[in-house]
Order: structure tokens, then C-alpha cells, then sequence
């Protein structure tokens, strides 16, 4: 029905819009056509499909076969577990040298003596902790909340008390930030500390290890 | 056929029916909204869940709790604001358009009055129940689907009578041929029955509680081929019906293209169907239908545009009309937002930007670019347009209609702008590494503190939004005061009946149909082949297509006058709706359904749950925080280094990890981090306390304060937690479920197993309240410490906090023992897996084996 012309004007009463021209006159003239049939007085005009749209939709579908066998036959992709993979082994090596160089330029002296004396380390160092550490050591290094006037203690040992449970020594607390909690240790009441290495950079840690130091400076005095 | 031989007979239509719907919709409109922007607020203010709300303890006599309301949490409030948006505001609109229109394009009254009373009141109860049980922390856990089982079954009843009573109209039409408008209510009707019925299959263990029977993988793909297909088939097919319907007779206007409308049409039923698997990029979801996912998706951007441009383009000659005429201007503006809103969609299904993308407010963004542009506007310009054809009357205000319009113009643009610069911005910020390139330069908090300004502005781009809709209401109410309710009565010409005599065969073995589904049958054949056989299919099926090009060049008049002939035929037009819009979802679920289920562990396969864990995991679901937390670290390099443990370069989220989860909770946003590796080994010593990457005490003190952890959290408070008791009762039963959906847990007695529960809640009850350092618990602070444990021991922080201990616990099972080559799984014999490259290693050790 669509597109066959008719043989017979249209009924005008059934015109939504008179001068709208009407199927056979508009294919005789090689115009648009508006569909004799009306639903509820709505007509329909059957024009041509843009040719852009018809692109786009045809676009998609070469575009879906084409990465289909880009993907799948050419061997030119890698598995995102595969490709993932390597990325982060180059990251952990990269970290490692990170770590050797830091770890080459310090010692106990120097993050007394250099880091913890330069005000700027000390404070990188205090936001580190203020953002990291206090949630479990708290603000004061106290390891205690106040809650209703009573001290209610946090599941972090606390971090001026002169008790250094795994090392008093600048590095040895380097090496605890750095790797959490020793694997052998039970942990503190159960609660082990994460490997903080893993979200900070080494620098960071060093930072947090002068924080440290500048704050308890008669565990560290020379 | 001829007007003057013709029979004619007089219809009243049913206008109350419409009515109801249509004043239903705005009522619960602005009640979806109104819980919106209080969950808008919460994003930025935590305190808004009541805690704002002091005084209300003090009126209430402490019934409300100063520390928040459990029930005004944004976990249980969300889900609320989804489900009434989707289902009450735009359900009842829909349903408002489809009852008016159906009936003058079909020339009847709807079939039964008695059907459309149930319809319309069996809904308003259905949403009633919603919002009772949503805030009470009942839910399946699945987005959009978090009603319970009960109520699933009364919304199957209801939308089945739904579709009897508009099938019965169309069967007792005196229209012959269906209306555009029509075959998008019907394809609505069909693939929403389908769509709701398989993802809400569940096994109940009690009255308010059920399992869904898919795990896993599984449960997110039909989450997802449900949740993704919901906006298709409940917000954009019913609405491009009534587009179709209102559009024109508003402009006064043809439509724009008649052959747009059956291309766009078929294609956008088929298409969109397969585009469900783009929530899930970047997961572990195979790498298949991943890219299904993401093509499919990127083909729906042309036959989306269709329904666009037929809007648009039907307007030309009316754009005049858009200066005087409020239902013009919500209309144009719906368009342009759905054009929107269908281009980003596929933009955002790419999976590198989706990299950036999901799990952010980008999503959000996007999504209320079609619920407040699309949904929201083209319902305005409806209830426009028909109140005064309802009431027989003038609408009350224009200038209030104008207002409305620009106000909620004005509240969209601000909306989707502050979540677009919210997403962006912390997608980038979560992938941006620190100096040296080692670590990554910002902890989750900081990226969630960055955005806080644009929550604001979120919240009053909502609020602004809700005050447009608010003045709508009003200008519809005293539209309707001013006028009087009444049916329309009109002369109609009952046809010669021609109609709905087609048989099925006619129809079915005609060649478009012939042509289209062999061309579908290679495609898939192409999909599932093994190597080799599946270029075959390619090539047969570039075949088919060039056939069936060149027999349409020849006899496109015939195929014409066969598409004529489908829409005098319901029941055929329907069945091949039906068709079309099953293929997407078979062909992506079914095969991980049957086949591929012992290979997707990736060699790792989850711990099973303890009876007091799982007893936490229901609470984790129950309070909805899967709403903000995601359990899925996906293949992005920053994801593995935010979320995976140290030095562990494979430690994405493996498909075994999550293999027993009923429902699968990886989540689809993150405004907390990621939880999947938040677990942890037992303790040394113990065979129930765990301790992940916090301890149970640092969660003690989240849960209680999130702040107390970190100041720019805006997770709320959960005292209620340390109060409650955990139900142990019905764990046996949920237990007997999870065995019977395949769950591996060893045939335990009821007394087992809640002496298990209780003993490990008293473990973990002693690890917080023992030792150097107990925590504290204020409410009681005179309590002994007998008295403590007893109480913790059963509370439901406790149960949460072995759950969140056990998230992510799994043990590496030998990869030797994975399945070979698998068929329906078009990843496993292609080079491209590493396993299929072992496999293909050991199979031919020779060179012999070419390639």
C-alpha cells in the first residue's frame, strides 16, 4: 500500500493538513510522500532515510566485523590479564629500583641528622600520616580516641610511648612502614598493619619515618 | 476500503483509566524525586539520613535516632529512588500514554474495565509495598530488581493482566493496520515479561528474603541483560510509542518518515538487547562478551538516532509552535536530551572510556540526561497535552507550564554538567600516578573530597528539577479543578475484516524473514564455530547479506507489501518481536549457563562463606552498600595497584572468586572504594577471626563513625549495628537454599549451624573486647565484659565485620584441571586466550601443525 500509487485522490475530509500534498500527486512529482492512511488523524510522510544516518548505521555495523576479526584473528591484541600483567611487572621493577635508590642514600644517621631536621620532610611527612596513619594511631600519636571522656584506645600500637616493638632504629621503622607488619608477628592484639610501601612512594615513607623521628626526638637523640 | 458501504458503531473511550494513571504518575513523581534529592544531599552531607535531623529524637521520644536513620540511609534509600522513578513516576506515565493512545489508534474502548481497574490499582499497591519494604532494608540486592519475591510475583500478575487487556484490544480493534506507536508497546510488553520473569527467578528461605539462582558471573549477566534492557524496555520504548502518538498530533504534523520508523524500529528491539554486557567492561567478564557488549552498543547509536530523528524532523514546519506552545518545548527538549543521551551511551560503552567512566558520577550523569531530559520532559508535554483533554478544558497556566520547562531546563543542565566534571575528574584522578610513575598520587578519599562542590551543585540542579515537577502538579491540579472529567465519545467505521487472518507460516516463511534470521544464525555461527568453521560462517553470512540485498532490490515492493501485511496482524507482528529481542540475551547467557561455568574460575575458587558470614553478607546487601561499594578489581593498571595486594602484579578479580555469590555483588558505582580485597588469612592461631587489610577494631570504628577513619568520608554512621541482633534463626534455612542452588556447604544440622555463628561471633565478639587495648562501647558503658561479648557476639556489626574480613578469600585451584577448549565459548579456542596458547602448545608440540 505504501508505495504504490493510487489511482484515485485522496478523500480531503481525512486531510490533516490541506496543503500537504498527497501520495500519488507528490510520487508524480517526484516529491516527498505523505501515506494516504491516517491513524487517528496522524499521517506519516515515508521519506528517504538520511544519508548520514544510514552511514552511521552501516558505519557500526563494518565497524563491529571489522574489530571482531582485528581482535580475534590477528593476533596483534593481547588479553587485557596478559597486557595488564606486564604493565605491572614493569611497575614493580621500576618501584624496586626506586626503592634500592632510596634505600641507598639512607641511613640511620641521615634521616636523624638530614631528613628529620628539614621542617619541609617533617611536614610532607605529617600529612602523609594525618591522611594514612592517624585513623589507627590517632592525630597525637596516641593510638587513643576520645569518646565521651574516656580515652578509648585504637587498634594501632601507640607511637610516643618509647616502645618500639619491632625495632627502635630509624631504618628498622623504615622497613616496617615500608613492608607492615612482619609476616611472623601476630600483630599487635591481632591487628597487623598493611604494607604501606604499596600505596606510598619510598620517598613518602622516608618522609613519615622523619614525622616520626622529629616527634619522639628522645628515642632518637644523638 | 470504501467509507460509504462501511458499518460505523459508537465508542466511548476510557479516559478515567488514563486519568488515574496520569495523576498517579505525578504524585509519585515527586515523591521519586523528592527521595532523590534527599539522597543527592547525603553524597555531600552524610547527616541528611536524619542526623541533620536532631529534633525529631526529641518529638519522637528517641524513636528516631539523633545518629541517623537506618531508614534514610542512602544504601536503602537509593534503591527506593530508583525503583519509584522507574516504575512509579515513568511506569504510571507510560501506562497513562499507552491506555489513551492504544484506544484511538485501535478505534476502542479498551477491552476491560475490570482489567485496567486491577492494572491501575494492583500497581499503585505493588508501589506502595516499595516503599515500605525498600527503607526497611528488605531486597534482593540487584539493581532495579531489589523488590522482594512477593512482590515480584504480584508485578508478573499485574503487568501479565496489563498485556491481556492491551493484546485484547488489539484483537478487538476496528484499525486495521498498527500504528508505530503500537509495536513499540508492544515490544515493550513482550520483552519487559521476559526480562523481569528470568531475573527475578529466586528461591525464597523465607517470606521477605530470597536467593536469586544465578551466581556470580552468571548473576551479572542477567543482572545486567535485565537492568541494561530495563531503560531500554521501560523508559525508551514506551516513550518513543508515545512520542509517535502525541508528537504529531501536537506539531499538527505527519511524521516525519515511515520507513525510518520500521528500520529504526526492528533494529533498535534487536540491537539493543546485546548491548547489556557494557556494564561489565573492563571485569572479568570474558573478553567475548565484553566485546559484544561494547559493539553491539556502538551499533545501537544509528537505529536510537532514528527514533531522534523522527521526533525532530516531524516537528519541521511547527518550530513556530515552539515559542507559544509548553508542549512543543518539552518535547523538542525530551528529543534532543534522548539524542543526548543515545550518543554518550555508546560513548561510553568503549571500553577505554568506560575505563574512566563506570564506577564514576559520569554514569549518573548520563543516566539522568534520559530520566530527567527524556523520561521527565516527554512526560510534562503529555501531561500537558492531556489534562485539558481529560478535563475538557483550558490547561490553568501556560506561563507556569513555560516556567516549569526553563526551571527544569535549567535544573537538567546543572545536574548532568556537575556529574559529568564529578565523574571526569575523579576517573582521572583514580588513574593518576605519583611521581616516579610507582605509586598512585591520590587515596580514594581525596578524590571523593574533590568532587564535593559538584555534588552541590548536583543536589541543586535536582532540587530545581523537583520544583519544575512540583509546579506541574499544581498547574495540572487546577487544570483539572477548572474542568470536568469526562469520556470521549465518537462515531468510528468498523472495517471489513481483513485483519488478523494471517496464519503464523505466511508470515514466518516469507523470504525478509527467511533472509534475516539465516543471516543471524551465520552471525551467531561466526560468534561459537571453532577455528577455521567460524570464518566459513563470516563468509556465509556476507553471503546472505548480499543476497538478500539484491532479492530486495528486486522485489522490495513485495517485501514492502509483506510488512504491510505483518501490522494488520498482531499476533505474528508480536511473535517476531519476540524473536527478535531473545536472540541477544540467549545467545550471551545461555552458554554460561550451560557450559561454561567449571572453566570461568580462572583458577581461583571462593571460600565458602561461614553461616556467620553469610549471615553479614545478607546484612552487606540488606543495607545496600552495594549501592557505593564494588567488589571488582578490574584489568586496569590502576585498579590492580589501588585495590590489589602488594607485589602481586595477577591480583585483578578472577570469576571463581565470586563463583558462589547469590546475588553477585561487583556493584556498578563506587563512592567508597572497592571491597574485593578488603578480607583477609585467619589470624594466627584462630580458626574463625580474620583480619583483611584492617583489623575487626578499625572496623568497629568505622562502622560506628566512618570520619574517625578519615574526615572527608561521607559514608553515614550504622549504630544501629551494635544494637540489633543478627537473625540466626534463618540461616539454616538460607543455607539449605544456597545448597540447593548448587552452593557447596556440607550437609550441616540446624544446630550446627548456628553454634558455628555463634561461636565465631563470640570470637570475634573477644577479639574487639580483649586483649591490651578493647575497644569501647558507650550506650554501655557500665556493662561488664561477659556482658559485652554476649551482646556483640550476636550483634550485626559483628556478623558484617566476618564478612567483610572474608571478602575476597579464595584458594588457587590447579589450572592443569580447567577444561579444555570449550564450545560456546569463542574466547577458549582462539589464539588470543593464554590458555587456549598452552592448550594449543601442548596439543602440537611440533611445527608440523602449520599457522
Amino acid at each position: 500500500m505504501s508505495q504504490s500509487p493510487s489511482p484515485k485522490p485522496t478523500n480531503p475530509e481525512t486531510t490533516m493538513n490541506p496543503e500537504i500534498k498527497r501520495g500519488s500527486y507528490a510520487k508524480e512529482k517526484g516529491e516527498v510522500i505523505l501515506r494516504e492512511h491516517e491513524f487517528d488523524g496522524i499521517q506519516e510522510f515515508d521519506q528517504k532515510l538520511p544519508n548520514w544516518w544510514l552511514f552511521t548505521f552501516y558505519g557500526g555495523i563494518v565497524w563491529f566485523v571489522g574489530y571482531w576479526v582485528l581482535y580475534y584473528y590477528t593476533g596483534i591484541y593481547q588479553t587485557d590479564q596478559k597486557g595488564i600483567e606486564q604493565q605491572l611487572a614493569a611497575i614493580q621493577e621500576k618501584k624496586d629500583q626506586e626503592l634500592a635508590a632510596t634505600l641507598a642514600t639512607l641511613d640511620d644517621q641521615t634521616l636523624v641528622a638530614k631528613w628529620a631536621a628539614d621542617p619541609s620532610i617533617v611536614a610532607a611527612g605529617a600529612t602523609t600520616y594525618g591522611t594514612n596513619c592517624a585513623a589507627c594511631h590517632a592525630a597525637d600519636l596516641s593510638a587513643t580516641l576520645e569518646a565521651g571522656g574516656n580515652k578509648v584506645p585504637l587498634p594501632g600500637r601507640p607511637l610516643n610511648d618509647g616502645h618500639w616493638e619491632y625495632g627502635g632504629k630509624p631504618m628498622e621503622i623504615f622497613k616496617l612502614i615500608n613492608e607492615g607488619t612482619p609476616a611472623a608477628s601476630a600483630g599487635y592484639n591481632g591487628a597487623r598493619m598493611q604494607a604501606w610501601g604499596q600505596v606510598l612512594s619510598p620517598k613518602q615513607v622516608a618522609e613519615l619515618t622523619a614525622y616520626l623521628i622529629s616527634m619522639n626526638p628522645k628515642d632518637f637523640g644523638n | 476500503m470504501n467509507a460509504s458501504t462501511a458499518r460505523t458503531t459508537t465508542i466511548t473511550y476510557d479516559n478515567r483509566t488514563v486519568r488515574q494513571f496520569m495523576i498517579a504518575s505525578i504524585a509519585w513523581g515527586i515523591v521519586g524525586m523528592l527521595v532523590g534529592v534527599i539522597c543527592a544531599t547525603q553524597l555531600s552531607t552524610w547527616e541528611m539520613n536524619g542526623h541533620l535531623w536532631g529534633f525529631l529524637e526529641k518529638i519522637t521520644g528517641g524513636a528516631f535516632k539523633a545518629d541517623g536513620v537506618a531508614y534514610l540511609t542512602f544504601g536503602r534509600l537509593r534503591p527506593l529512588h530508583t525503583n519509584a522513578v522507574i516504575f512509579a513516576f515513568v511506569g504510571n506515565m507510560a501506562f497513562a500514554g499507552i491506555y489513551y493512545s492504544t484506544q484511538r489508534l485501535c478505534k476502542v474502548r479498551t477491552a476491560s474495565d475490570l482489567l485496567s481497574k486491577i492494572h491501575m490499582w494492583g500497581w499503585q499497591l505493588i508501589i506502595l509495598a516499595a516503599a515500605i519494604t525498600l527503607p526497611a532494608g528488605l531486597t534482593r540486592g540487584k539493581e532495579y530488581a531489589e523488590l522482594i519475591w512477593p512482590i515480584n510475583i504480584a508485578v508478573a500478575l499485574v503487568w501479565v493482566i496489563f498485556g491481556i487487556n492491551f493484546f485484547w484490544t488489539l484483537a478487538k480493534r476496528n484499525e486495521p493496520s498498527l500504528y508505530v506507536a503500537l509495536w513499540f508497546y508492544i515490544a515493550t510488553i513482550v520483552t519487559v515479561t521476559m526480562l523481569y520473569v528470568v531475573n527475578h527467578l529466586s528461591i525464597p528461605t523465607s517470606w521477605t528474603h530470597s536467593y536469586p539462582i544465578f551466581g556470580g558471573l552468571q548473576d551479572g549477566l542477567v543482572q545486567w541483560w535485565y537492568g541494561h534492557n530495563a531503560v531500554a524496555f521501560f523508559l525508551t520504548t514506551p516513550i518513543l510509542g508515545i512520542m509517535y502518538y502525541f508528537l504529531p498530533k501536537a506539531a499538527n504534523r505527519p511524521v516525519y518518515s515511515y520507513r525510518l520508523s520500521i528500520i529504526h524500529f526492528w533494529s533498535l528491539v534487536f540491537i539493543y538487547i546485546w548491548a547489556g554486557p557494557h556494564h561489565l567492561l573492563n571485569t572479568s567478564l570474558p573478553r567475548w562478551l565484553q566485546m559484544l557488549g561494547m559493539l553491539f552498543s556502538l551499533m545501537l547509536w544509528a537505529p536510537s538516532w532514528g527514533g531522534m530523528l523522527n521526533g525532530l524532523l516531524t516537528l519541521r514546519g511547527a518550530w513556530a509552535k515552539l515559542r507559544s506552545d509548553p508542549v512543543i518545548k518539552f518535547f523538542a527538549a525530551a528529543i534532543t536530551f534522548y539524542g543526548m543521551a543515545t550518543f554518550e551511551g555508546p560513548l561510553l560503552s568503549i571500553r577505554a572510556v568506560n575505563a574512566i567512566s563506570h564506577y564514576t558520577d559520569w554514569t549518573i550523569g548520563h543516566v539522568h540526561a534520559g530520566a530527567l531530559g527524556w523520561n521527565g520532559f516527554m512526560a510534562a508535554g503529555m501531561f500537558y497535552w492531556l489534562a485539558p483533554r481529560l478535563w475538557k478544558t483550558q490547561l490553568w497556566s501556560t506561563s507556569w507550564a513555560n516556567m516549569h520547562f526553563w526551571i527544569g531546563l535549567v535544573g537538567i543542565l546543572l545536574y548532568v554538567a556537575a556529574m559529568w566534571t564529578a565523574g571526569i575528574t575523579q576517573g582521572l584522578m583514580l588513574g593518576q600516578v605519583a611521581e616516579g610513575g610507582t605509586t598512585l598520587k591520590y587515596e580514594f578519599v581525596e578524590t571523593l573530597k574533590a568532587i564535593q562542590p559538584t555534588y552541590v551543585l548536583r543536589s541543586v540542579g535536582g532540587s530545581f528539577y523537583l520544583a519544575g515537577f512540583v509546579m506541574c502538579a499544581v498547574n495540572i491540579f487546577m487544570t483539572a479543578r477548572s474542568g470536568q472529567a469526562t469520556d470521549d465519545t465518537v462515531e468510528v467505521t468498523v472495517p471489513e475484516r481483513d485483519h488478523d487472518r494471517l496464519r503464523l507460516g505466511e508470515v514466518i516463511f516469507r523470504k525478509p524473514v527467511g533472509y534475516t534470521l539465516l543471516g543471524l544464525l551465520m552471525m551467531v555461527l561466526w560468534f561459537f564455530l571453532p577455528k577455521g568453521a567460524d570464518i566459513a560462517a563470516l563468509v556465509c553470512a556476507l553471503l546472505v547479506v548480499a543476497k538478500a540485498v539484491s532479492t530486495f532490490k528486486r522485489e522490495g515492493l513485495a517485501w514492502d507489501r509483506w510488512h504491510d501485511g505483518l501490522l494488520k496482524n498482531y499476533l505474528p507482528f508480536t511473535i517476531l518481536t519476540f524473536v527478535a529481542v531473545a536472540i541477544g540475551g540467549s545467545v550471551q547467557i545461555v552458554p554460561s549457563l550451560l557450559v561454561n561455568r567449571e572453566k570461568n574460575v580462572e583458577g581461583r575458587l571462593q571460600d565458602l562463606y561461614t553461616p556467620l558470614e553469610l549471615a553479614g553478607r545478607d546484612l552487606y546487601v540488606s543495607e545496600g552498600c552495594y549501592n557505593c561499594h564494588s567488589q571488582m578489581i578490574r584489568t586496569l593498571v590502576p585498579d590492580v595497584m589501588r585495590y590489589g595486594r602488594a607485589g602481586m602484579k595477577d591480583d585483578y578479580s578472577h570469576l571463581g572468586e565470586s563463583l558462589y555469590d547469590h546475588p553477585y555483588q561487583w556493584g556498578s558505582k563506587r563512592t567508597g572504594p572497592d571491597l574485593a580485597r578488603e578480607g583477609g588469612p585467619l589470624v594466627t592461631g584462630s580458626t574463625e577471626v580474620r583480619a583483611g587489610k584492617r583489623d575487626n577494631k578499625w572496623h568497629w570504628f568505622h562502622f560506628m563513625n566512618p570520619r574517625w577513619a578519615n574526615d572527608d568520608s561521607n559514608m553515614p554512621c550504622y549504630p544501629w549495628l551494635y544494637e540489633q541482633k543478627t537473625d540466626f534463626k534463618s540461616l539454616p534455612e538460607k543455607i539449605a537454599v544456597q545448597r540447593r542452588l548448587g552452593v557447596p556447604f556440607p550437609a550441616w544440622t540446624k544446630d550446627e549451624i548456628e553454634q558455628k555463628a555463634r561461636d565465631q561471633g563470640m570470637a570475634i565478639a573477644r577479639s574487639l573486647f580483649e586483649g591490651d587495648a578493647p575497644v569501647g562501647y558507650e550506650p554501655m558503658k557500665n556493662a561488664s565484659k561477659d556482658e559485652l561479648l554476649r551482646h556483640f557476639s550476636e550483634s550485626q556489626v559483628v556478623a558484617l565485620i566476618a564478612y567483610v574480613q572474608k571478602l575476597g578469600t579464595y584458594h588457587e585451584i590447579d589450572k592443569k584441571a580447567i577444561p579444555e577448549a570449550v564450545p560456546l565459548d569463542p574466547d577458549s579456542y582462539r589464539k588470543i586466550t593464554e590458555h587456549a596458547r598452552e592448550v594449543e602448545q601442548a596439543a602440537s608440540p611440533s611445527t608440523t601443525d602449520g599457522s
